[in-house]
């Protein structure tokens, strides 16, 4: 247990950089980030570490605490339905909206460790019909250096490859290296890594044709959340589509979006 | 849902025995391949088959290539072994089986691996 000004420091800190909220009653969550930082920092105990960043903090320093401070729970194929979704009936859809387009341009926006975009690619390649990749132009942001970092690297346990990835997916896309796995470097040098606060950043304007901002936007308070999908929805195309996570939703947030059931799953669609 | 394990481990039974029922299966065991024959014949509401590979008696992969000649089982059929080589992921799929769970693996991506096999 910490001072309660030290939870009000580091909360504050976090929500202000990335806008995840650390309510009172989730401080002993941050104990556990607070011990990590101990030991990285090679500190002796919570203390040290406050005055260490009430003094000054550097990017190490910043881009550690944001690194522990963000959620990197994903897995391959997650709720499978809107990858299927996506890549049968969303490149159909795309196809009629945009007959003169050559390319398209895809975003997974809280990329993680790099799951998110890696099923899109392998469910384009499996599930549509007969897609070709090279026209596909995919970048993949997210806010932790470390998620990125492993993103890149396209290398799984074999916990994480089974999360999610059925056996023959895993095997027609992954080669064993040890107790690891890696991803088809051809699948990998497909997608553009980028780092990208989703709060404070500015994102190009009409720019994609899909976006997936999937289980990300349950971290943030609605006045964030708002602020969020108004870029999002600046940054597609009119007509884009947008896949959130299953459960979330526009409630509450008055963009020029309206839901559209695709396949067997939901996303939302750009009006114009 | 009812689901067949077949497994020589009885302590691997009972471990996956508790995942299926924290998330609300009832399990079955069965304690090698030829035990899992009589099993499906005794148990026709089966929904869903988990097969080890090595038991003496009759393995994972001689029971799939038996259901393969004799259609004895009608639930899918997914493979969970030690066995994590490629070549044996495809042997199995080849062999009849629908997906395939390498152990160790945790009570989640039993969850998830039922919600694909059997949605």
């Amino acid at each position: 247990m910490a001072e309660p000004e030290v939870y009000k420091f580091f909360s504050e800190y976090v929500y202000k950089h990335t806008g995840i909220l650390y309510k009172e009653q989730d401080y002993y969550r941050l104990d556990a980030r607070f011990n990590t930082l101990i030991k990285e920092f090679d500190l002796k105990d919570v203390s040290e570490l406050y005055h260490l960043y009430i003094q000054k903090i550097t990017p190490e320093m910043h881009t550690t605490l944001i690194d522990l401070c963000t959620n990197n729970e994903t897995y391959f194929m997650r709720d499978l339905k809107p990858f299927k979704a996506f890549a049968k009936e969303g490149m159909s859809y795309l196809k009629e909206k945009f007959p003169n387009d050559l390319s398209y341009n895809f975003w997974s926006a809280a990329c993680s460790t790099g799951q998110e975009p890696l099923s899109l690619l392998m469910a384009l390649d499996s599930f549509g019909d007969n897609f070709n990749l090279d026209k596909v132009r995919l970048e993949a942001s997210d806010i932790s250096s470390e998620a990125l970092k492993k993103a890149q690297s396209g290398v799984y346990t074999g916990l994480e490859v089974q999360r999610g990835l059925p056996a023959n997916l895993l095997i027609k896309y992954f080669t064993q290296e040890e107790e690891s796995w890696k991803i088809d470097p051809s699948l990998l040098k497909r997608i553009s890594f980028k780092s990208l606060n989703l709060l404070t950043d500015n994102f190009p304007l009409t720019q994609y044709h899909i976006i997936f901002i999937r289980n990300v936007l349950i971290y943030q308070d609605m006045d964030n959340k708002r602020k969020i999908l108004a870029k999002v929805c600046d940054a597609l195309k009119p007509g884009g589509l947008m896949f959130m996570g299953a459960g979330e939703s526009l409630i509450g947030v008055d963009i020029p979006m309206t839901q559209k059931e695709l396949g067997k799953a939901f996303c939302y669609v750009k009006e114009g | 849902m009812k689901v067949l394990v077949v497994d020589d481990s009885k302590p691997i039974f009972m471990m996956v025995s508790q995942m299926l029922k924290d998330l609300g299966h009832d399990a079955v065991w069965a304690e090698n391949g030829q035990d899992g024959v009589e099993k499906v014949a005794a148990n026709p509401d089966l929904e869903l088959v988990l097969l080890d590979w090595n038991m003496p008696v009759m393995d994972g992969l001689q029971f799939l290539q038996k259901n393969t000649s004799d259609s004895f089982c009608k639930a899918p059929i997914v493979m969970m072994t030690t066995e994590n080589k490629p070549e044996k992921i495809q042997e199995a799929l080849k062999n009849g089986a629908v997906d395939y769970i390498m152990k160790p693996f945790t009570a989640d991506i039993l969850e998830n691996k039922i919600e694909m096999v059997c949605d």
